[in-house]
């Protein structure tokens, strides 16, 4: 077969030198025969005459061999790419419309397909990346936690079997001082296995020895080589030097390359990298880790999991209060686990936009179908095939369909980092995306199967041509008819599918103007946030800590422009999360729960805007050594005092067990999460219960951007070793904690638009045609009497009606596949009502007025030149 | 007994094999042999044999090279290849099971019946 192949294609790649060969050896023959039959006596004339006729029909014998040699199946290919490419060039409106389409939609698919290849399907950039998995676990009604204790991580490292390699990691930030500009970091802390799991090498030096991960070893730490360069030089004599971190000094081994990226989910960058003591350490340093591990050969999941889950079981304390059990997944489905859902979303919408338009494409193949009609029933007449026919109407559209998908691919290629710059905050931290053997073989199979998709049904129509009627030039209504049905088929699917399209959208948009419409609870207008984390060594107890902020927080306020500071531990939309639990109120004997938590300066709540609902607002007096006091939200008072005064109350929680906090004062509500219900708060005053790290809000006058170096200098002023980090306006933050949502918007109502116009596209497309068709009905119908408006409201109609069809058919189908969008909508129904009548409105509108033009000329025919037409 | 090819389809690419399994032959020398053998019983049509050769060339069971004729033309010579040579073994031995039974069953006589 291979051979047959090979043969053949030599035969094609050579074929001059082929031909010119057949010739010769056909020559030779006829020499060698005529110097035969002279030499039996004929004279040279009758013996040349006899050996042609000897040899017979010689063109016949030289198609005979070019069949025998399998060049039947190229040539009529060739001859057919020919006549296709001929006819484009005959008709280049045609051909640009219909290649410019399929490439919008190949170029989109492709282009989303770039970004699902590199995130789910490319295998990450590590060995035997399929042996690599991550350990998670549920803890009862609490959910999966990405996080293990070190302790858990302990017991797995001595006891599992089935995994070659464990390893934990985890994410922290820090102050770096010492040779150049204080800065806030944020790095890695991992335990040696953790870098050869992943397989790397260091650019300069070393990375951890075994002995460095284990409790008293030696403080060291790996840069990576951002850090290197940008701070270093590149200069490779750093190492062995020092390094302080949050005070403490380490000394460099080593140097990570570039391309070494840990992608997860959360977009952590790792600056740099110091070990983790793995396995109890006696002291509580670390706290929750990340944990990975490799497969052993030939374990598979199940497996694995279920042996970490025993040891799990086993290193638990036996009153551990909710149930745990391990989650083991590839690693590469972990990091993937929050850009999955909305990446197949977009893969399904522009396979949608796709489908939209290989059916307009279609419907111009048809109609162009329409005029060659005459053509094809000559060719059938004079004896061509019919399956030779549809052959050569199927080459012309896989042309169209592969020139489509080239200008697709360079769309894509293009377009792709547009793209990916628009939806990386929903996507995990990657190296970069580029485009690989798999989506060129993924655009390619899509052009090769939109080619057949658009191309059959047309090519089909077309060579079933009535040749008595066509020859004749009397059939044409009836051929009409049929195309006419299979047209406006096609233009009711490509409603249906933009209805989808404009229904997920819609659906999309409710929700965002939903969360829009959401009341934060305070002002987010004219204010710079800016967070500060102490250096614990250089400020030890929370007396240092708040006496750093509160000279800290003077020095804004006199800044020219400054209307008012409010600090707090953990702010709205900021990434610090406080709970406290076991809640107690005096006078209760049960634990009344949990609420969320923040130490506060005396002016947080006038700086943000919340309002006092009751009582009073903390001041200077509510230092350390006055009484304790607290003030809650307006959630807290009603769910833990619902029938009670709440005001005066004290309550404690075991972080101040000793101490009774009493209520001075009721705020309002503030949303920690736009999209999160407000929880119970309590707010405690600073001075009174200090803390190592701050966000502070500063009121401006204008701008808040333009205080920022004022503000970074009144800081340094105090201390310069503390680097401010994060700077920020409050109205920043809350748009970027809208970013995934208003980018899942954004693109799906881009291609529901496309989709739109591709489709009223079609059904413009339709409607002209079909008047072109009709002319000479119209004239007679004009003729008889039938008035302008009657012409116009007959063509009309027929458009929308297909349109209706659509939209109905759109409508119904939405409802199914709305359901797939639950997880993304908020406060909006899949089945919104709303939603659907407004999108079969608009589309019905669209569709309106994509009839209306070729109507109106419908209305312009003049019957004396539409008759004589004929 | 002209064209004994019309006769029974695939004796031709039978002949030819047989033909250039003697030695390496052009078309032409691939005809006279044929019919030198056949004691010149056997004719083919002379247009017939090339699409035949080039079908047993695109099928393996021929290799063609270009050299030199007794007459110092420039001419193809076919050769027969592994495949082909397994081939003729294969028809060759079908034919004579063939000849053999229409042999016997042609002079059977009505005591034998």
């Amino acid at each position: 077969m291979f051979a047959r192949i090979r043969s053949t294609w030599r035969a094609v790649t050579r074929r001059t030198a082929w031909e010119q060969d057949l010739e010769e050896e056909l020559r030779t023959h006829v020499e060698c025969r005529t110097e035969d039959l002279m030499r039996a006596g004929l004279s040279r004339e009758e013996a040349e005459r006899r050996a042609r006729i000897e040899l017979g029909a010689h063109e016949t014998y030289k198609e005979q061999c070019r069949e025998a040699q399998g060049l039947r199946w190229p040539d009529e290919l060739q001859q057919d790419l020919s006549y296709g490419l001929r006819s484009f060039r005959r008709n280049p409106g045609f051909t640009a419309v219909s290649v410019l389409t399929l490439a919008l939609g190949i170029g989109a698919t492709t282009a989303i397909f770039t970004v699902v290849n590199a995130v789910l399907l490319r295998p990450l950039p590590y060995p035997h990346p399929e042996q690599l998995v991550y350990v998670q676990e549920i803890l009862g009604e609490y959910g999966l936690s990405p996080f293990m204790s070190n302790r858990e991580f302990a017991a797995w490292r001595n006891q599992s079997r089935t995994l070659s390699q464990i390893a934990a990691y985890m994410n922290f930030t820090a102050n770096l001082t010492g040779g150049g500009e204080p800065e806030r970091i944020s790095y890695g802390m991992a335990t040696t296995t953790f870098f050869s799991i992943l397989g790397v090498h260091p650019v300069v030096g070393r990375l951890f020895l075994t002995e460095e991960d284990r409790p008293g070893g030696p403080p060291v730490v790996i840069l990576s080589e951002a850090l290197w360069k940008h701070r270093y030089g590149a200069d490779p004599s750093v190492i062995g030097k020092g390094i302080i971190l949050d005070g403490k000094v380490y000394s460099m081994v080593g140097v990570l390359p570039d391309s070494f990226v840990i992608p997860d989910q959360w977009n952590i960058k790792y600056t740099l990298w110091v070990p983790l003591i793995g396995g109890d350490t006696g002291r509580a340093s670390v706290g929750p880790v990340r944990v990975i591990g490799r497969l052993k050969h030939g374990v598979n999941l199940p497996t694995a999991r279920s042996e970490l889950d025993t040891i799990l079981q086993s290193s638990l304390p036996k009153s551990f209060p909710v149930k745990v059990s391990v989650v083991l997944s590839p690693w590469q489905e972990q990091i993937a686990q929050g850009s999955r859902l909305s990446l197949l979303l977009f893969l399904g919408a522009t396979g949608f936009l796709l489908l939209i338009a290989c059916v307009n494409v279609a419907n111009l193949l048809l109609s162009r179908a329409a005029t060659r009609q005459k053509e094809m029933a000559v060719r059938l007449t004079v004896g061509a095939a019919r399956a030779r026919i549809v052959r050569q109407l199927l080459t012309e559209s896989l042309v169209l369909a592969l020139l489509g998908g080239l200008i697709g691919l360079a769309l894509a290629r293009w377009g792709k980092d547009l793209l990916i710059a628009f939806i990386s905050p929903n996507l995990p931290s990657l190296e970069p995306i580029g485009l690989d053997y798999r989506v060129l073989a993924f655009s390619l199979a899509l052009a090769a199967i939109t080619g057949l998709a658009f191309g059959l049904a047309p090519a089909l129509q077309a060579s079933r041509v009535s040749l008595n009627e066509v020859l004749k030039e009397a059939g044409r209504g009836g051929e009409l008819r049929r195309g006419m049905l299979l047209r406006n088929l096609l233009v009711t699917s490509e409603t249906a599918l933009a209805m989808v399209l404009l229904v997920g959208a819609g659906l999309l948009f409710r929700s965002f103007l939903r969360v829009l419409g959401i009341d934060l609870g305070f002002k987010s207008e004219h204010t710079l946030c800016v967070s500060i984390d102490l250096t614990l060594s250089k400020y030890p107890t929370p007396k240092d800590q708040a006496r750093f902020f509160q000279q800290v927080i003077e020095g804004i306020k006199s800044l020219e422009g400054v209307q008012s500071v409010g600090g707090s531990g953990i702010p709205p939309l900021g990434n610090r999360t406080g709970m406290v639990t076991g809640l107690a109120v005096e006078g209760r004997s049960e634990e009344i729960g949990s609420a969320s938590f923040a130490n506060i300066s005396p002016d947080y709540f006038r700086t943000m805007g919340i309002p006092l609902k009751q009582g009073r607002d903390f001041g200077d007096r509510d230092r350390d050594g006055s009484p304790s006091v607290a003030i809650v939200n307006e959630t807290f008072a009603r769910r833990y005092f619902p029938s009670e005064i709440c005001l005066g109350r004290r309550v404690s929680s075991w972080v101040h067990k000793k101490d009774w906090l009493t209520i001075v004062g009721i705020v309002g509500d503030t949303r920690h999460r736009v999209e999160k219900e407000p929880d119970p708060q309590i707010y405690v005053p600073y001075l009174q219960d200090g803390q190592p790290f701050m966000t502070l809000l500063v009121r401006t006058a204008g701008n808040p951007r333009l205080w920022e170096g004022a503000v970074r200098r009144q800081i340094a002023s105090v201390d310069k070793d503390q680097p401010p980090h994060d700077f920020a306006t409050l109205e920043q933050l809350e748009a970027t904690s809208l970013t995934p949502r208003r980018v899942n918007m954004l693109l799906l109502g881009a291609f529901a638009t496309l989709g739109l116009i591709l489709a009223s596209v079609g059904i413009y497309g339709v409607v002209s045609y079909s008047v072109s068709q009709r002319t000479h009905e119209i004239g007679v119908r004009t003729a008889l009497g039938a008035s302008q408006n009657a012409v116009f409201k007959l063509v009309v109609g027929q458009g929308l009606r297909s349109a209706l069809i659509g939209t109905g058919v759109g409508l119904a189908t939405s409802v199914g596949v709305a359901r797939f969008l639950q997880a993304m909508l908020f406060a909006v129904k899949p089945a919104d009502p709303v939603t659907f009548l407004l999108a079969g409105l608009l589309w019905m509108c669209i569709a309106l007025l994509a009839c209306c033009v070729p109507a109106r000329r419908a209305t312009k025919v003049d019957p004396m030149v539409a008759l004589r037409y004929e | 007994m002209d064209h004994l090819a019309d006769l029974l389809p695939g004796t031709l690419d039978l002949l030819i094999l047989k033909a250039v399994s003697l030695g390496p032959q052009h078309g032409y020398g691939v005809l006279l042999r044929i019919e030198q053998v056949s004691g010149g019983r056997l004719q083919i049509e002379q247009g017939a044999l090339y699409p035949a050769l080039y079908r047993l060339e695109h099928q393996g069971m021929l290799r063609s090279e270009w050299g030199t004729s007794e007459n110092n033309r420039r001419a193809k010579y076919y050769r027969l290849t592994a495949a082909g040579r397994r081939r003729l073994r294969d028809e060759a031995e079908g034919w004579q099971k063939v000849v053999a039974a229409m042999a016997s069953v042609l002079s059977a006589r009505p005591e034998e019946v």
